[in-house]
């Protein structure tokens, strides 16, 4: 970076006043937040909120690193986290082929305004609906289970099927921008090398694996990195619909931090914050990293 | 064209099938709201998957008049006031600050201001919220709908999405403006704006389906169910044990119904707008 001239900070002066306003709004409400929650964990809980906190070192750290149920928390969360992401990648990958084929055209418009749907709709409403689905009295899912004679379905009641039961439900809710953007990309595919493979007798299948695939790669690593973030910090449906329940199996990290927040262990919840944003930048820069070998890799 | 390809017509059947039984997956549960909503509560147990019912009945929504010992009418007026605004000013901040870090990137200051950007909106939102509670109590503004509106504005889809217009611009032509004598503000107000004047809207529609659904800052920044938005409501209303079901589910529609109205009206700009927000994102 060069240095910038004197003279020029005085005749563009005036941009400060462009920046100021969302300045004063990431200073107020994004550092000055992120560093009082670094702070915050240093400190004992009952001081926390006071103008001159007890410092007490790594003590919150090691309580929370020794609570069982952190550690449960953040299996629950990886496991979920490992599961939904290829799940929702290779769902909105299908439902893109199924939407850019040139078999459907009346009624497309249709189909992926249904499938955008779920993106748009306050999480609040989608989760409370769900919730009710899945009743086991009188909830659609149990009731269109039985109508067609599979046994009952026991949702968010029981800890062997509830992470399932949000899993899908995560799923039906964010799919639609991964096919959105899968879309978007399937569009910007050369139809010309479509025709040659065809030409030369190569069917549908093929014509995937050796054409859509390889070309939608930026699209696939787009959409895992996104996806991943995204199921790290899952919060919404557990809020909504489980408290982290039945018995803590849907006890996400997230859900584990602000639950301390709420027993005003402020220093507690701080650290797992502090944990899980570690956690997701990490996890950010590897997958960052690796998209960018890959690209460099492909193109050498 | 279309016979270069499989045109065999059972594939596109199957593929029909697929498509329309996918669509239904993604709809029903907004259609079961909406009949369950005009339901009794005895009907919705003897049988619940029947959309049309056979007594049909508003009495749902006529209980929610009143939510919480509060007219529904004022947290309608809390949603559309503190969405309206807060979006009204997130397009403010955004648009000028993504102009002025396009325009002149190696001014002092700029490069921090954007890192700190990207840092603030990587931090998990729900962790943020904590320490963003103290902020509010130490600033004045915890439980006021001020404090509400001026986090709402702290909003990356839309940085991104002025962020990528404004590298379209010429430079030759915002130049020449002011070789004829145009400030930088005389540039950004005759034209930039007029020229952004599409992403402007697209970011004002976004900005409002964003902000009409975030719930939790609303929740932890409220010291009182007066400064609730609907989705706040609804999810106080639903972790009440004793309210029934189809008030639930109506109450659930209000929630809901506003976006899908507008989604449906703006569909392909909502939907590029995403798409666009997320892959700069």
């Amino acid at each position: 970076m060069t240095a910038f001239p004197v003279k020029d900070i005085r005749r563009y002066g005036v941009l400060y006043l462009f920046i100021l306003p969302m300045l004063l709004i990431v200073v107020v409400f994004g550092i000055w937040p992120i560093a009082k929650s670094m702070q915050m964990s240093f400190t004992d809980k009952g001081t926390s909120l006071s103008l001159a906190p007890v410092y007490i070192g790594m003590k919150n750290y090691i309580k929370v690193f020794t609570d069982p149920y952190f550690w449960d928390s953040v299996w629950i969360t990886a496991k979920f986290t490992v599961f939904s992401v290829p799940a929702n990648v290779l769902a909105a990958f299908l439902l893109a082929l199924m939407l850019g084929s040139r078999q459907i055209r009346t009624g497309s418009l249709f189909f992926k305004l249904a499938i955008f749907l779920p993106v748009v709709v306050p999480i609040v409403a989608t989760s409370v609906i769900w919730k009710w689905m899945y009743n086991t009295d009188f909830g659609a899912v149990n009731a269109v289970l039985t109508s067609i004679g599979l046994p009952k379905w026991g949702g968010l009641s029981r800890s062997n099927t509830v992470l399932w039961s949000l899993g899908t439900v995560e799923l039906w809710k964010h799919v639609g921008l991964y096919t959105i953007i899968f879309l978007t990309n399937l569009q910007l595919i050369d139809k010309e090398m479509y025709e040659a493979a065809f030409m030369e007798g190569a069917g549908y299948v093929k014509r995937i694996r050796f054409i859509t695939i390889p070309e939608l790669r930026p699209a696939f690593m787009l959409n895992f990195v996104y996806a991943t973030i995204q199921f790290l910090k899952t919060f919404a449906v557990a809020m909504v619909m489980t408290q982290g329940g039945p018995n803590y199996a849907s006890n996400f990290l997230s859900y584990y931090a602000y639950s301390k927040f709420r027993l005003a262990e402020y220093g507690q919840a701080t650290a797992v914050g502090t944990f899980l944003f570690i956690i997701v930048l990490l996890t950010t820069l590897a997958l960052r990293r690796l998209m960018r070998d890959r690209d460099e890799g492909s193109r050498s | 064209m279309n016979t270069l390809y499989s045109n065999r017509p059972v594939f596109r059947v199957l593929l029909y099938i697929a498509a329309l039984t996918a669509a239904a997956i993604f709809i029903f549960p907004f259609i079961w709201m909406l009949a369950s909503s005009f339901k009794t509560t005895k009907e919705i147990l003897e049988s619940p998957l029947t959309l049309i019912s056979g007594n049909f009945t508003v009495k749902a929504y006529a209980t929610l008049a009143r939510v919480g010992g509060l007219p529904l009418s004022g947290y309608i007026w809390n949603s559309i006031g503190i969405v309206g605004l807060s979006t009204l000013l997130t397009v403010f901040v955004t648009s000028l600050g993504a102009y002025a870090i396009w325009r002149k990137p190696n001014m002092p200051l700029f490069g921090v201001l954007e890192k700190m950007f990207l840092l603030s909106i990587m931090y998990p939102y729900i962790l943020l919220l904590m320490p963003v509670y103290v902020v509010m109590f130490r600033i004045g503004l915890l439980g006021s709908r001020l404090g509400i509106i001026l986090f709402l504005t702290l909003g990356p889809i839309q940085y991104f999405l002025f962020r990528e217009f404004f590298t379209k611009i010429p430079t030759a032509l915002i130049e020449s403006a002011q070789i004829d004598g145009a400030g930088e503000i005389q540039t950004f107000a005759k034209i930039v704006i007029p020229m952004a004047s599409p992403v402007f809207f697209t970011v004002f529609l976004l900005t409002f389906i964003l902000n009409w659904e975030n719930w939790f800052p609303v929740l932890v920044i409220s010291t009182s169910m007066k400064t609730y938005t609907l989705p706040v409501v609804l999810l106080n209303f639903d972790s009440q044990l004793e309210v029934n079901f189809p008030e639930i589910m109506a109450l659930a529609a209000i929630v809901s119904l506003p976006v899908i109205i507008i989604f449906l009206f703006t569909q392909r700009r909502v939907i590029e707008g995403f798409a666009a927000g997320s892959v700069k994102g």
